[in-house]
């Protein structure tokens, strides 16, 4: 199994605290979501993963090792920090075949890669004529290229057409049910919502929150319920007998709070209201996290729930 | 940086040679090292006739112009790492640091080697006045140490500054306006210049405080300085 804990993580960059005390694991097997505004220590949390920054103190390991200490890293770990870090003067196949030649990884590899991520029709053109998205598909080949066990990105869906866009999703999901760690960076809640399975959230280098999405929305926003009616005033009647909360939006349209869909279905049926329109509007990862960031002031201590 | 066990050196060396064969403006440096040389050679011998006082530096003069095509491939080449986080990719492959610098540097240095021993055997066989079968030898084994610990010293000190323009700038005024400068002053500080130092196995006769192999001994306690300082910046630096 190779997971990723943190324990007691600090960095300070000068006088500033970019991460504070982090302490937390990051389990196989799920996509983890990786929140938190510009500037709330989450790339200085991936790159401290790799080694790359030396936490002022604390320790974070892969698979119970620090990371300098991996023999064969890109076996281990995969990861995608900056999508321009590749030479703009060498073709996508030459960057990844020069990291594969570090591992031994043989230049197959990096073929199969890049056909992987949609890029072998243009894999012997330089990297310079690249688009964002042509860099971030790159950036992840690199990123599997060592076929690791864990998989650090970093707002990975920046600069992906729509088509990039789902298929990341896909990937992501895809890379968990093989059983791999895979924690993804982002500061788009529309975009992790629609493929996280469990949640980190980061705020001035303290970690807000690390439970599971479905919880993390559901523990701060109640689900509300759309329906539209041709006889709104009767169904307003029933609702407020049942005791529900109800909004009236106008034009037969009510929002109900804390019910289900089914519960009103049934009581309009049998109250022979005919409705046109019932939808659950469950609570959304933006409001939730919003909630969450905007009392932040009120968290004295960093506050955490194991899942 | 303790790594237990430590990642083999081999790999890492031909991952750093990759990328130099990968990019062509690199090629391109690299090549242009020994028509550089040649070339400004031939047209001082034919341009003066004081050649005859120092047949080997005749032949050789080029050298001060082909160490600046070594500088800028080597500068290039180490500097290219600091660019756009290129160093993260580069650093999360190899994670001991030590270990990747020190085949960077081989990398640089190998093909510089090379490039710069074939130099000098056609500088020698390019040369106006004929050189004796010894002179050949010593000026094409000592072109290419001296190109190769000038490569090494651009290594060490492109990787303290982390940055290409500050390395070209530092380096290339030292190569050329200091040693014009201080011109024909010897017997001072001036002959420990790495340059002035390493050229000495170029000439026929030294005049200075050092000979030939003191000389580039000199270019070597330079470059190994600058080595130093660098694996230390690269080690202790967040990338």
């Amino acid at each position: 199994m190779t997971g990723i804990d943190f324990h007691d993580l600090t960095k300070d960059h000068g006088p500033r605290r970019a991460v504070d005390r982090l302490t937390l694991t990051v389990r196989p097997g799920r996509v983890t979501g990786f929140l938190g505004p510009n500037g709330a220590g989450k790339s200085t949390t991936l790159r401290l993963v790799l080694g790359l920054d030396r936490p002022t103190s604390g320790t974070v390991t892969v698979g119970g090792r620090s990371y300098a200490r991996l023999r064969e890293p890109l076996r281990h770990v995969g990861a995608l920090l900056d999508a321009g870090a590749a030479h703009g003067a060498r073709t996508a196949r030459d960057h990844l075949r020069v990291l594969a030649a570090t591992h031994r990884i043989p230049a197959r590899r990096a073929d199969e890669m890049l056909e992987q991520v949609g890029l072998a029709p243009v894999g012997r053109r330089r990297v310079r004529t690249y688009s964002l998205g042509m860099r971030q598909r790159l950036g992840i080949a690199a990123a599997l290229l060592g076929d690791p066990a864990a998989v650090l990105l970093d707002e990975p869906s920046n600069g992906l057409d729509p088509e990039g866009i789902v298929w990341i999703r896909g990937l992501l999901r895809r890379l968990a049910a093989e059983g791999r760690t895979v924690l993804v960076s982002s500061h788009l809640m529309h975009e992790t919502a629609e493929f996280a399975d469990h949640l980190v959230v980061l705020g001035r280098g303290r970690l807000l929150a690390d439970t599971p999405m479905r919880e993390f929305v559901d523990a701060r926003v109640r689900p509300r319920v759309r329906v539209r009616t041709t006889e709104p005033a009767a169904l307003g009647r029933l609702l407020a007998r049942h005791g529900h909360t109800a909004a009236d939006q106008g034009g037969g349209r009510w929002s109900v709070s804390g019910v289900r869909v089914d519960d009103i279905g049934r009581m309009a049926g049998a109250a022979g209201i005919p409705l046109l329109e019932l939808a659950p509007e469950n609570g959304t990862l933006e409001e939730a996290y919003l909630d969450l960031t905007g009392s932040e002031a009120e968290f004295t201590t960093p506050h955490a729930q194991e899942a | 940086m303790r790594t237990t066990p430590p990642m083999p050196f081999l790999p890492v060396l031909h991952a750093e040679l990759l990328k130099i064969r990968t990019v062509r403006s690199h090629l391109v440096a690299l090549c242009a090292v020994l028509p550089v040389t040649v070339g400004f050679s031939v047209l001082a011998a034919r341009g003066d006739g004081s050649s005859a006082e120092d047949p080997l530096f005749s032949a050789f003069f080029g050298v001060t112009f082909g160490q600046i095509a070594v500088v800028a491939f080597a500068t290039a080449v180490v500097s290219a790492e600091f660019r756009d986080g290129a160093l993260r990719v580069t650093l999360a492959a190899v994670p001991c640091r030590v270990r990747w610098f020190a085949a960077k540097a081989l990398a640089v240095a190998l093909p510089v080697l090379l490039v710069g021993l074939v130099t000098g055997v056609a500088c020698g066989c390019a040369a106006a006045h004929p050189l004796s079968a010894g002179e050949q030898v010593r000026g094409a084994v000592g072109c290419g140490v001296y190109l190769t610990l000038m490569a090494l010293a651009a290594v060490g000190v492109a990787a303290v500054l982390r940055s290409g323009v500050a390395t070209l700038g530092l380096l290339i005024p030292l190569l050329l306006s200091v040693s014009f400068v201080i011109g024909d002053m010897s017997g001072t500080l001036a002959d420990a210049l790495p340059d002035r130092a390493g050229q000495v196995v170029l000439h026929s006769g030294s005049d200075g405080a050092f000979g030939m192999w003191s000389g580039l001994a000199v270019t070597a306690a330079w470059a190994a300085a600058a080595l130093l300082a660098g694996t230390g910046r690269v080690r202790g630096c967040d990338a």
